[in-house]
């Protein structure tokens, strides 16, 4: 590295971190104390849905928001496992081994789609994080610098984003969820088993945040619950923005483009997101 | 997928945008326009609708609209699409003020952001000669979209009987007319840096306040369309927040659309672009900011 370069990298990455941490600041100060909230009031509307259907008719909304959870009569708390082949666990804890999830079959409604977003998330860490330990290995080639801090803070925002699902899980009564999607793992892991290069991690990378942002644009419109619809509509748009920062180290237009996919032209610009990569909520439940 | 490394290949990509989508916003519109007439004739007398004729009148609008996209070369699963097409069934006829009131605000924010474009454009460091061509080609086709979501949102406005917005929103008029006053006084490099933080606050309104309207709409297509704008909207912000922190960082050859650019930039550059785990809405904009009186 040239002095130049060197002399530049300093300064940029003292001025680019200042302004991170500020940012960061203002996230930890206001949104996360908000996104709690939103999950504390979603968890709310569960219990009172709970107990008003003992003792009324419950409203259609109430009803299907509580499908699980009041229908079930309690099933959530017996939920059990049998679970989906491919699956890893204990992605937010750290672990990548191979064990056998709880199984999720009796969660339905805006829970299932929960559970399957925070396996989704739990997808994305364990991605993250093995790109990391390959690169680290050296099996990537030289990392540069950007790319790892992408890396880490795109894999804190998953881990974040898993929290929020698991704590509203958890709250309702049911498991958290620590394994990756099991209808994708096999699939990422297959990728990842043929990634040779940086170039080839950051195109797997991209996959994985377009199948979240677009799953969570069509839970947008699915979820029953207003609270449970805010959360993840808090969530879709930080996907895109770590899909839009991949597509510039890639050297492409940073924004959602046409690819096989969505049927558009590739590498076209669009104006409006597609939902062509959303996953069901029977990527987790198993139907 | 391609790669595109160098301006002619960027700005070719681009015009065939431009032309892909140009053609499905005018078949779509003419498709969407049909519908209103009808719906608005079929509103006028409810005494005549009933359960079976507004399913197959619903029928024969998913047709006309699944006709228009395909004429226009736009695919049915696209997002944009399934929302058009889930107007016709689920939301036409719907009384729903407040998603009006919503919606037309959201055209006015869109309206703005196209005008504020389109003056960034005027400045010769940003659609001039002297101006970087990515950074050019961005404002372009930011521009476009935002066009185009203005149009999204009126059509949905018109669909649940309400008044297209084709105003700005009023409350920022006048912060962006002070911003423009200040900018054309000011140095290129301090002008494209005031331009940029101009073009993140305005990105930024657009994307909260379709954050926060998601769970507020009663009209599911409604909520479908905003879902399908806010994301492309935070890539906007994402993309003017690596902008603006390398031109801070006196790097402005770093933006680039290059394979190889990853291994020139600093290392923070990796994460400046999403500053926040969940999207904040501290800046939405009310329902009746920009609705039509």
């Amino acid at each position: 590295m040239s002095k130049h370069d060197q002399h530049l990298d300093h300064l940029s990455n003292a001025e680019l971190a200042a302004a991170s941490n500020d940012l960061d600041q203002l996230h930890r100060d206001e949104t996360f104390p908000a996104m709690q909230a939103a999950v504390g009031e979603w968890v709310e509307s569960f219990h009172e849905a709970a107990v008003g259907s003992s003792t009324r008719t419950s409203s259609r909304r109430t009803f299907l928001i509580g499908l699980g959870a009041v229908a079930g009569g309690g099933a959530l708390l017996a939920a059990c496992s049998s679970s989906p082949s491919g699956a890893k666990t204990g992605t937010g804890a750290g672990s990548t081994s191979t064990t056998t999830p709880s199984h999720p079959s009796h969660l339905t409604g805006d829970l299932a789609i929960a559970a399957m977003a925070a396996s989704l998330e739990n997808l994305g860490v364990f991605a993250y994080k093995a790109a990391l330990a390959a690169a680290g290995a050296g099996k990537l080639g030289k990392v540069p610098p950007a790319i790892a801090t992408f890396a880490q803070t795109a894999m804190a925002q998953h881990k974040d984003h898993s929290g929020a699902w698991n704590s509203i899980l958890t709250t309702a009564g049911a498991k958290a969820v620590t394994a990756t999607d099991p209808a994708l793992t096999p699939t990422v892991e297959q990728k990842f088993a043929q990634v040779k290069d940086l170039a080839g991690v950051a195109e797997l990378a991209l996959l994985i945040e377009n199948v979240a942002a677009q799953t969570y644009q069509n839970a947008v419109a699915v979820l029953q619950s207003p609270r449970a619809v805010g959360i993840a509509a808090t969530i879709q748009p930080v996907e895109m923005q770590h899909a839009a920062i991949l597509y510039y180290v890639l050297g492409r237009y940073p924004g959602i483009q046409g690819a096989a996919s969505n049927g558009f032209a590739l590498g076209t610009p669009l104006a409006f997101s597609p939902t062509t990569l959303a996953r069901p909520p029977s990527d987790y439940t198993g139907r | 997928m391609i790669n595109i490394h160098g301006e002619r290949e960027f700005d070719a990509l681009l015009e065939q945008s431009r032309d892909l989508h140009s053609a499905a916003m005018a078949t779509t519109k003419e498709a969407l326009d049909e519908l209103v007439e009808v719906g608005r004739d079929r509103r006028d007398r409810p005494d005549e609708i009933d359960a079976d004729a507004s399913l197959v009148f619903a029928e024969s609008s998913e047709h006309a609209v699944r006709r228009g996209l395909a004429a226009g070369g736009v695919v049915a699963s696209a997002a944009f699409g399934a929302a058009l097409l889930g107007l016709t069934k689920s939301a036409a006829f719907a009384s729903a003020p407040a998603d009006v009131q919503m919606l037309q605000t959201s055209a006015s924010i869109e309206n703005l952001a196209v005008s504020t474009y389109k003056t960034a454009l005027t400045l010769p460091y940003i659609g001039g000669r002297s101006a970087n061509p990515v950074i050019k080609a961005f404002a372009t086709t930011t521009m476009s979209q935002h066009s185009q979501h203005a149009q999204a949102f009126n059509a949905a406005v018109r669909n649940l009987g309400g008044k297209a917005q084709k105003r700005p929103d009023p409350k920022y008029v006048p912060v962006v007319q002070a911003a423009v006053a200040t900018i054309a006084k000011q140095s290129p490099s301090a002008g494209a840096l005031a331009a940029v933080g101009l073009a993140i606050t305005l990105e930024n309104v657009a994307a909260e306040t379709y954050v926060a309207n998601c769970p507020l709409y009663t009209d599911i297509n409604s909520r479908r369309i905003t879902a399908s704008i806010m994301g492309v909207e935070a890539q906007h912000v994402a993309t003017l927040l690596a902008v603006r922190a390398l031109l801070e960082a006196g790097a402005p050859e770093l933006i680039t659309l290059s394979p190889t650019i990853a291994a020139k930039l600093p290392a923070a550059a990796g994460a400046v672009g999403f500053p926040s785990a969940f999207y904040q809405s501290a800046m939405a904009s009310p329902a009746t900011e920009g609705a039509v009186s």
